[in-house]
């Protein structure tokens, strides 16, 4: 095969790559100014390029349609919404789920550092759905539990092997204890040592690096 | 449900479908055997082509077999899925209530991923039961951010569910992860 021969096919094939990641986002239609829609299909390419789930940021930008948001506000929540997940699928590693991704990446808006999430994903092994931990994580950070107190706490919970809906119970005593005036860190302390039944030795946290 | 529903017939349909004598021409077991020899002379293996070469063909057996395995399996799922929840396009959905205490509202809605954000029709509008509002929809298994819309202007974050710490947008929102029951 010559080389123009070769050029060609390259071409064709990298054309065919391309054309179906613009035609599978058909959503973001004429919402988003010009610019802003170039910026966003340029994010959702370079999203999926690096294996990370593109439909929560598909959802950025209708949530953020939705509440009547200009474009280039939309870029930046999308593009930071992009690092943050790149940032947790490298710490995480190819076993995260899309749906793990996305919230651990809450938990890296709220502060959490992604080398304690991939710890913690690590210590519960490849079974244990990470998805609500680090939604709550994220939660009780938000509502002023220090990083190392809420990271010690889901990290002892999971330990233990506490069901989502104990993490769920978790996440409603917390905030429940800090609405009526408790410390944040000593309402995420005190509740995560309601173990359930059954808790391992690996269960004790540790202090963060 | 009307996808479950009348599970017991839909399997008696397919297990006396797959009772039925089974007829082959003249011609099946010599193409079979011919078929069976060409593979063995082209393999040179004694794997399952030679395993295959003694099977005696008996359709009645056969079908029976069959009819086991499709009872097993559908009777499994039949038994191991959760009432009210489902299976759309292959993605597991499960009803969630969505709850606002909200007493002055004249119109409270939810909008969230699970609905592509969508004001107006495709948002899910609430009841009103002398101030609690309430809407239970069919959710997909997954992490979901969502917000009620009150009045058709106000933002608010769901009081007893877990922040989504993500208000790009100056609104507040909240997280919902929805478990495949069903796993």
């Amino acid at each position: 095969m010559n080389r123009l021969a070769r050029s060609l096919v390259a071409l064709s094939l990298a054309a065919a790559a391309l054309a179906p990641a613009h035609a599978q986002d058909p959503r973001i239609g004429n919402r988003l100014d010009a610019p802003s829609r170039v910026a966003i299909i340029a994010l959702l390419d370079s999203a999926r390029a690096q294996g990370i789930p593109v439909e929560p940021l598909m959802q950025k930008v209708n949530q953020g349609v939705a509440m009547g948001a200009d474009g280039p506000r939309i870029v930046a929540a999308v593009r930071t919404l992009t690092r943050e997940m790149a940032t947790v699928h490298q710490a995480l590693g190819t076993v995260a789920t899309a749906d793990e991704i996305q919230a651990a990446a809450s938990a890296v808006h709220a502060g959490v550092p992604a080398v304690e999430l991939g710890k913690i994903k690590k210590q519960s092994g490849l079974r244990r759905s990470l998805t609500l931990p680090f939604t709550v994580l994220a939660d009780i950070v938000s509502r002023g539990v220090p990083v190392e107190a809420g990271v010690n706490a889901i990290r002892s919970l999971v330990g233990a092997g506490a069901k989502d809906a104990d993490i769920n119970n978790f996440q409603r005593n917390v905030s429940g204890d800090i609405e009526k005036g408790a410390p944040p860190a000593a309402a995420a302390e005190t509740r995560a040592k309601a173990l359930p039944a059954g808790k391992p030795d690996s269960a004790k946290p540790e202090q963060l690096d | 449900m009307p996808e479950w529903g009348g599970g017991h017939t839909t399997l008696e349909t397919i297990v006396q479908e797959l009772q039925r004598p089974v007829r082959f021409d003249d011609s099946f077991e010599r193409r079979v055997m011919v078929r069976v020899r060409r593979l063995h002379a082209e393999r040179r293996s004694r794997g399952w082509v030679a395993i295959a070469s003694r099977i005696t063909h008996r359709p009645g057996w056969a079908a029976a077999l069959a009819a086991c395995v499709v009872a097993v399996v559908t009777l499994g799922l039949v038994r191991s899925r959760p009432e009210g929840s489902a299976n759309v396009g292959g993605v597991p959905v499960e009803p969630v209530q969505f709850v606002l205490v909200a007493p002055d509202a004249h119109s409270v809605a939810v909008v969230g991923d699970f609905n592509d954000w969508g004001l107006g029709d495709s948002a899910l509008v609430a009841t009103n039961h002398e101030g609690v509002w309430s809407v239970t929809a069919p959710v997909p298994a997954g992490v979901h951010r969502y917000a009620f819309l009150v009045n058709g202007k106000q933002w608010v974050a769901d009081p007893s569910a877990p922040r989504a710490t993500d208000d790009d947008f100056g609104m507040p929102s909240s997280a919902l992860v929805v478990e495949d029951s069903t796993r």
